[in-house]
């Protein structure tokens, strides 16, 4: 079968490359701003992904794992009286000055627990031994610091709250929501050097469930023995520290509206430039009808230009995006791009380009062939 | 044995509110292995009978039989169908699809009778032999001459062996040697595989491959008569 669509568009190589670079920019821009906006969402709960706990305990209204409110350590006893919790431990999570070799300060998040490897905080140790934390004035720091801090080295002495603190571990992939840097120290330095906020205070509770326990009944529990406390699983924990950025930040709607600004751009290109092909090819079409071709024919050949352009624009589109997700992660950006967003963006791509290609469908179903007789 | 009839036919256009009547009541005949050509002068309704006899437009009165099938007005969607099946067009500006060899432009033709695969490419093959363009068959039409690509056009109406060709001003665009050349292939194909074949032509030269020149003038038949 002779691929009247194909070769013509092959034809006039500049115009199909035009349409291409049109749908492979639309692509490009939604790859990087979605995969932006997951990379971001995805250091707003990635603390709370890698715990080990089924169930959070939080101050009342505490909106995300970033802004929490002291509550009493020793509520942490009657969690683990209720039947159903395997075990349960506090955790300080809190910001801490720490003073840098030049003499200026850096905030830090420091997440600080009693045993760090029972709850899988942090995930991933580049050096040290987690269990040498509870042993002295010691805190390990995640790589990602190094942006904001400087260079560090395992054995560096820092002053955090005034305190001296040697580093006596490396991590990697502990990030925040606002880029501030991630450390991880022993519950009980931790309070020591949170001043009178933190004395006998904790910001959450961590709660590991028993073999077979029912998730609900234990949160109910929990819930009536700690009435000022709000009771959340992991996932819900998650969601509301994402849902929380994304609504109080606007950056779901920017995310969202760049999105919508990159399919636009991409739809507005196809239809453009398919649309004066086809007023170029006009008689073509006219010559199909003559033929013996119907409307059919020619919705076909449409379809099938707008369907090739979508294709080829979308790997030129997707193939760079995935390229600099290097470059990106050298400038401490996340881009996440998972592998439902590209069958999302390339079954969004082809609508969007048949979707285009309807504007010279309606032209060309008007078609009068008795102009293949006009000179 | 007719293969084309025409009676009564009109055809009546609207510019602005004003009617225009381009064809009144012509009435005619094709028989299987005739020779036709139809003249007359620019805005005698030449290009528009051609039209209504091709399936292109419809009559506004009148009727028309085109291989014994009853031309039904009121339903359009059924034209493609009789064009695909009974006639096979040369234009005068060739209509050539640019981004297909001549052996492409003959086969997609064959495509939309039907005809696909290999049994196309090789009508087509054979088709473009007869018009003598074996050589060039792979050319893009912008590397042909106008001459070679009007046989390219020919040898596209032929494809699919409809029992009517209907070509328009095929020599316009031409210089006279190679346009009658063109013709004399044309109709010695045409008359080879009895086909009818009407010419519509300003060119009186035409006249000499024809077995019956048909006159036109202000949309009415004003002669029909042995060349």
């Amino acid at each position: 079968m002779t691929d009247l669509a194909l070769k013509t568009l092959l034809h006039d190589r500049l115009r199909f490359a035009i349409t291409v670079a049109g749908v492979a920019f639309a692509v490009m821009l939604v790859f990087v701003q979605v995969g932006l906006f997951l990379g971001l969402m995805d250091n707003a709960s990635v603390i709370i992904s890698h715990v080990d706990a089924d169930l959070w305990v939080t101050s009342k209204n505490t909106p995300n794992i970033d802004f929490p409110h002291p509550f009493s350590d020793g509520l942490v006893q009657r969690v683990r009286s209720v039947p159903g919790v395997a075990r349960a431990d506090n955790l300080i999570m809190s910001y801490y000055n720490v003073t840098l070799p030049n003499g200026a300060q850096e905030s830090t998040e420091i997440y600080a627990l009693e045993d760090h490897q029972r709850w899988n905080v942090p995930w991933r140790v580049l050096e040290g031994d987690l269990g040498d934390l509870r042993r002295g004035s010691y805190m390990f720091l995640d790589q990602s610091a190094a942006k904001r801090m400087g260079a560090f080295r395992v054995g560096d002495y820092r002053e955090v709250n005034n305190a001296r603190i040697e580093i006596i571990g490396r991590t990697a992939d502990a990030l925040s929501f606002a880029t501030t840097p991630v450390g991880f120290m022993d519950f009980d330095l931790a309070q020591r050097i949170g001043g009178t906020l933190l004395a006998g205070q904790t910001n959450y509770m961590l709660v590991k469930l028993a073999p077979g326990a029912d998730v609900e009944r234990v949160r109910a529990e929990i819930q009536r023995r700690l009435p000022y406390n709000d009771v959340h699983t992991g996932p819900e924990w998650a969601a509301q520290s994402r849902k929380y950025w994304i609504v109080s930040t606007g950056l779901g709607l920017n995310a969202g509206l760049t999105v919508f600004l990159g399919c636009l751009v991409g739809l507005v290109v196809v239809a453009q430039t398919l649309y004066t092909a086809t007023m170029d090819h006009l008689k073509e079409f006219g010559t199909v009808k003559a033929i013996g071709g119907g409307n059919r024919d020619i919705y076909l050949i449409l379809a099938k230009q707008a369907s090739i352009a979508a294709v080829v624009g979308f790997v030129a589109g997707v193939l760079p995006s995935f390229a600099l997700r290097p470059a990106m992660a050298s400038a401490g950006l996340k881009l996440i791009i998972p592998f439902p967003l590209v069958v999302l963006v390339f079954v969004g791509t082809i609508v969007l380009c048949l979707g285009a290609s309807m504007v010279s469908f309606r032209k060309v179903a008007g078609i009068d062939p008795a102009l293949v007789f006009r000179t | 044995m007719t293969v084309l009839s025409a009676e009564s036919v009109a055809k009546t256009f609207t510019e602005g509110r004003d009617p225009v009547h381009v064809l009144r009541g012509v009435t005619l005949t094709l028989d299987r292995g005739e020779i036709v050509t139809l003249e007359g002068p620019s805005g005698s309704g030449k290009t528009t009978l051609l039209s209504i006899l091709g399936c292109i437009l419809t009559a506004s009165a009148g009727r028309v039989a085109v291989d014994g099938v009853p031309v039904d007005s009121a339903r359009p969607e059924l034209l493609p169908g009789i064009r695909r099946k009974s006639i096979g067009f040369v234009f005068q500006q060739f209509n050539l699809f640019p981004a297909l060899t001549a052996l492409e432009n003959v086969e997609y033709a064959l495509n939309i009778k039907g005809v696909k695969g290999a049994a196309a490419r090789r009508e087509a093959a054979a088709v473009l032999e007869a018009v003598g363009l074996t050589e060039r068959k792979d050319f893009l039409p912008r590397d042909l001459s106008g001459g070679q690509k009007q046989r390219v056009a020919v040898a596209r109406a032929l494809a699919g062996h409809p029992p009517i060709l209907l070509a328009d001003e095929p020599t316009a665009n031409l210089d006279s040697q190679v346009g009658m050349q063109i013709l004399e292939t044309f109709r010695n194909l045409a008359k080879r595989e009895n086909r009818a074949l009407l010419i519509v032509t300003h060119d009186p030269k035409v006249r000499a491959i024809a077995d019956r020149v048909l006159t036109i003038r202000d949309g009415q038949l004003i002669t029909d008569a042995a060349a």
